[in-house]
């Protein structure tokens, strides 16, 4: 029991890891990022060609990354720019669509320049005991790497002075303009970063088992399904609606089966949004 | 400068559907080509009713693969099953299409959802469309998907019949848009397609015009979807994923150009060349895909009826 309770909660760290750069980037630029998934791919891909290089797993990791901001960063100043030119239901659909283009467009590239890379990472000791109950090494570096992210994410916003831009900027853009923000600025370094968490979870992913090319679409739909349910500008609520997930997910492959799982997370998901749209666990940012 | 001339919603119904008519001549009897016509012509049908749904009154319906198929599982399950005729099924395939996109659309406008959570609702939605088929293996065959081609309808078995049976399904589809938009709730969808808060404010039922469109728009999807089943010889839940169907239906209108009679058509026959110009390329479709739906959203927005409005100085329906 407990062991899939540990298990359920650190699958959970990971989804809210991926959901929460689709909750940043939505709540702060205004756009569905519908490549998000692949922003992990891309990460941990990356990692795996140079570690096939010879690099050490930590640096080639590391830079993997990088190179996931690196491409947000891309995705944010050449395509979505012309979104940005519009407000409201209009940036909305058109970031919508760019990203879903932008997904088939890294799906292809990946699919046909490394269709056989994939990324695992095997760690030295697979699994230790505590108190009785056997808990994977891999689990436990992977919630850890998630909570470290999740506490630097959050003294960001709460105990710096840019964080409390972003957050001026989540809940008013037109304010936080008047107040003499750029929000274009802010947007861009948001992106980056929500592509970086995006990529750690990639990368993470090859702690777990393997990460290949073709799981993008997988991971967009699953951070979705997070992000949704814990209310699409609520950060705290992304956190607790992955961790929440997981556990559901852990248990229920446990019980009925990944079927019957899957669908009833989708119901989870669906019924939320029509019965509070505002997410499961909408606190304040 | 000569002033705007412009051409008639009728007459050009009429030439689009003499044009499209002619085309299996054009072909010259190639059953590859044809096959290619005859998908396209069902894909500009899935366009005018996400034209409806989405075009007219903003209503992201990302599961058009999903009603289409729902539709085209109830027909062809029932079909077999039961030994039914495929005339008699399909219109219950049809009803229950329509019922449901009816009770998401109002489902959504009561909570009232904006349009991007419409879009994850209706995605979410699809998502479970393909694991319910996935799963109830008994009925559906789960992957591998059910052969149709024993069961379809006479017309739908040969090549040309079906080109011009499909015409037909497809003209009828245009002819109940243009008496649509030509009617009351024409007018109400243009008010709601502008401003939904002062089209209330103006006493238009909002609800109701949008559940209205959302139903007519899946009762097409679910016929057009049935047509498709039987026509495709088989189907999977592959043939109505988000990727065969929705996006394909998305970018379609987009090129066409929304709100338009003539869009889909012209849309459909823009995306089916490009489709067949990417064709070559093998495994590099979906990459160049990709890049065609970013350059194609970001500098072509307003579809090829706007540009050609403008350039040719005519207004067209």
């Amino acid at each position: 029991m407990l062991a899939i309770l540990i298990d359920g909660i650190v699958q959970g760290l990971q989804l809210s890891l991926m959901a929460v750069g689709i909750t940043l980037i939505f709540g702060l630029g205004g756009v569905l990022n519908l490549a998000h998934g692949q922003f992990a791919v891309i990460g941990g891909i990356a990692t795996a060609l140079l570690m096939g290089e010879g690099l050490h797993p930590l640096l080639a990791s590391a830079l993997g990354v990088l190179g996931a901001g690196a491409l947000g960063l891309a995705m944010d100043r050449t395509v979505l720019v012309p979104a940005y030119r519009y407000q409201g239901e209009e940036r909305l659909l058109l970031g919508l669509l760019i990203t879903l283009g932008l997904s088939f467009v890294v799906n292809g590239f990946l699919d046909v320049r490394y269709p056989t890379v994939a990324l695992t990472l095997p760690l030295p000791t697979p699994s230790f005991t505590v108190g009785g109950i056997t808990i994977r090494t891999a689990s436990a570096v992977v919630a850890l790497i998630a909570l470290a992210a999740f506490a630097l994410l959050f003294a960001f916003l709460k105990a710096t002075l840019l964080g409390k831009v972003v957050r001026s900027i989540m809940q008013n853009e037109v304010g936080a303009g008047l107040c003499g923000i750029n929000p274009g600025r802010i947007r861009t370094l948001i992106v980056t970063l929500s592509a970086m968490m995006a990529g750690l979870a990639g990368v993470v992913q090859g702690l777990f088992s393997s990460l290949g090319t073709e799981l993008g679409n997988e991971f967009t739909s699953f951070a979705l399904i997070v992000a949704v349910i814990g209310g699409v500008r609520s950060i705290n609520g992304t956190l607790v609606a992955g961790v929440l997930l997981g556990i559901i997910n852990a248990f229920a492959s446990y019980y009925v089966g990944a079927y019957l799982t899957l669908l009833i997370l989708l119901v989870t998901a669906a019924g939320t949004i029509l019965v509070r749209p505002q997410g499961l666990f909408a606190f304040r940012t | 400068m000569s002033a705007n001339r412009s051409i008639s919603g009728r007459s050009a119904l009429i030439a689009v559907t003499l044009t499209l008519a002619l085309v299996p001549l054009a072909l010259g009897g190639s059953a590859h080509y044809l096959r290619i016509a005859t998908l396209a012509l069902i894909f500009m049908a899935y366009t005018v009713a996400f034209n409806i749904v989405f075009g007219h009154t903003r209503q992201l319906f990302l599961c058009l693969g999903a009603l289409a198929g729902a539709s085209a599982y109830f027909s062809v399950v029932l079909t077999m099953k039961l030994a039914l005729s495929p005339w008699l099924t399909m219109p219950i395939g049809i009803v229950v299409a329509a019922l449901l996109g009816g009770a998401i659309s109002y489902v959504s406008v009561r909570r009232g959802l904006g349009v991007i959570f419409v879009g994850i609702v209706t995605l979410v939605f699809s998502m479970i469309f393909q694991n319910l088929v996935l799963g109830l293996r008994d009925w559906t065959n789960g992957e591998t998907g059910l052969e149709t081609k024993a069961i379809a309808p006479a017309v739908l078995a040969g090549g040309l019949p079906s080109y011009y049976a499909i015409l037909a399904v497809l003209a009828v589809a245009f002819v109940a848009y243009h008496l649509l938009m030509r009617s009351r709730a024409g007018t109400a969808f243009q008010a709601i397609a502008d401003d939904e808060l002062a089209a209330e404010l103006a006493g238009i039922d909002v609800t109701a015009y949008k559940v209205l469109a959302a139903t007519v728009g899946s009762a097409l999807l679910g016929a057009i979807g049935a047509i498709h089943a039987y026509y495709g010889g088989f189907i999977s839940p592959t043939v109505y994923a988000l990727g065969s169907i929705d996006i394909v239906v998305l970018v379609t209108l987009l090129l066409g150009g929304m709100r338009t009679l003539i869009g889909p058509v012209l849309g459909g026959i823009l995306f089916t060349l490009i489709d067949e110009l990417v064709r070559p390329l093998g495994r590099l479709n979906v990459m160049v895909y990709g890049v065609l739906i970013v350059v194609l959203v970001i500098t072509f927005r307003h579809g090829v009826v706007a540009m050609l409005s403008k350039r040719l100085k005519i207004r067209l329906p």
